[in-house]
């Protein structure tokens, strides 16, 4: 009797996995992404942070497929450590499955949610969820949960039906609050001792304008 | 009254005193520049530390107006306590050489006499500061650049590089106004002390209790306002992300008030002192 109990669960969890197979709108997606060799674009940062403030500055960001994304600026730039990767790279690097979560009416439209686990300990990521506008073949938000970096939420907009690069994104991450050296106090800074012994941490929101883009496609 | 305030200005250029305080104010700045140069980037690294975990960063914030930024900082104890020195000493050197008797001996009035002293305080504290302002803005941009500046005031806040340079320059014109109030105050001791060392003692000792009392509270937002120890720090104002001009407005015109005060009250009194 047990044997033919753990036989049947063998037999069940074979053909579950054999059913996690990649869901076709998103290698659809991927396919096009792939399809961008390298871009450049002039970007407009406004950095909403609660302990910082900062005017609205303007980078050049340069994407060259299997290289590390880089901005450059006359200004002084803080990025987001996590969540300028709207390519998408680190999630399809490694081998990975898909789980289908439904659909979501956002501005009139369907769309798809996909949950893309990795399934490859190498992977940085733990699980991503995609809102996907599958008529469009492009991805309007995710979330992206990483094993050591916590998780952050990209929303993207873009210009027109066809483009597959948004002209919009919005980055939102956690910011562990700032620990500012007394020695570095301004004598008008007002020290609110049980707020500094908090370990809390803040939701940062990066704002990016992407414009003037330059893409080269394979 | 011209003649008398061209005599104090000679006297004013021709002592020592005047170079070893503007060579003082260069030295620090110097040292400043030095330090920055060789660990300001280590200081930064620590300033933004706990940021790094989350960000990069494009770009340099060790630059000319950091260094601007750290040299306005003087204005809190070095500066004045410098301009307090030589100030008091344009009344009580007089005590000291019998000069003043000679002076008062010819066809000069005593209020004009001292109020000759007092405008020459003023003249020359804002000579420092322009000379302060200059000389840094000179070394500090020719050695590290321009840039973004940034600052601590209950917030990280990054200014763009003609932004922090128009904060900076009114940031000196109102530390010039608070300086002014120290000359004025060590002009005013000086006729009550007369003696150099104890006068220059008295005037260290009022600024380091204006600067303890900076944060003390008085209980009502309007005492709170017009205590002067905590005008001192308008300049710093500034630099906070948005300016609001009508306090900043308001602190020193009330700071100048207690100037106008003390020039009245240092020449009633030294009108009735006997000079003997």
């Amino acid at each position: 009797m047990i044997r033919l109990v753990t036989i049947l669960f063998l037999l069940i969890c074979r053909i579950g996995f054999a059913q996690q197979e990649i869901d076709a709108d998103l290698l659809h997606i991927k396919a096009r992404m792939d399809a961008v060799q390298q871009f450049s674009a002039t970007v407009v940062l406004d950095l909403d942070v609660p302990f910082i403030r900062m005017p609205t500055k303007t980078a050049k960001i340069s994407y060259e497929r299997g290289k590390q994304t880089t901005f450059s600026s006359q200004d002084f730039v803080m990025l987001p450590k996590r969540g300028l990767d709207f390519s998408l790279t680190e999630l399809f690097k490694y081998p990975f499955i898909t789980v289908e979560r439904g659909t979501e009416m956002r501005n009139g439209k369907s769309l798809k949610i996909l949950n893309v686990i990795p399934t490859d300990n190498r992977s940085e990521l733990a699980l991503a969820t995609l809102f996907m506008d599958v008529e469009n073949q492009r991805i309007v938000q995710s979330e992206i949960n990483t094993r050591k970096e916590g998780s952050y939420t990209l929303q993207m907009q873009y210009a027109n039906e066809k483009d597959m690069l948004p002209n919009y994104l919005e980055a939102a991450f956690a910011v562990e609050r700032l620990k500012i050296p007394f020695n570095f106090m301004g004598k008008d800074t007002q020290i609110d001792r049980k707020q500094m012994k908090a370990k809390d941490t803040k939701t940062g929101v990066i704002k990016m304008q992407l414009k003037d883009y330059n893409i080269k496609y394979n | 009254m011209s003649a008398l305030l061209f005599a104090e200005l000679l006297k004013l250029i021709k002592q020592p005193k005047t170079y070893w305080a503007l060579g003082a104010i260069f030295l620090i700045e110097l040292l400043i520049l030095v330090t920055a140069y060789y660990q300001g980037s280590t200081i930064l690294d620590i300033l933004l530390d706990s940021l790094k975990q989350s960000f990069y960063f494009e770009g340099s914030l060790l630059n000319g107006n950091l260094i601007l930024y750290i040299v306005l900082n003087g204005l809190w104890f070095n500066v004045p306590l410098i301009i307090m020195i030589v100030t008091s000493g344009i009344l009580t050197d007089e005590y000291k050489d019998g000069t003043i008797q000679t002076s008062l001996l010819q066809a000069v009035k005593k209020q004009h006499f001292i109020l000759a002293k007092y405008i020459v305080a003023v003249a020359f504290t804002l000579v420092v500061i322009a000379f302060m302002m200059l000389s840094t803005c000179v070394l500090a941009y020719t050695i590290f650049g321009k840039g973004d500046l940034v600052v601590y005031l209950n917030t990280l806040n990054f200014f763009k590089s003609a932004d922090a340079f128009k904060r900076i320059c009114w940031a000196f014109a109102s530390g010039a106004v608070a300086m002014v109030f120290y000359s004025l105050v060590s002009i005013t001791l000086a006729v009550w002390i007369k003696e150099a060392a104890k006068t220059w003692i008295a005037a260290a000792l009022f600024l380091v209790i204006t600067n303890l009392l900076l944060k003390l509270d008085l209980g009502t937002p309007m005492l709170n306002h017009f205590f002067f120890p905590k005008l001192m720090d308008t300049w710093q104002q500034f630099f906070y992300f948005e300016i609001d001009w009508f306090p900043i407005f308001l602190n020193n015109a009330i700071l100048l008030f207690y100037g106008v005060v003390l020039t009245f009250i240092g020449t009633w009194t030294f009108h009735k002192q006997d000079i003997g």
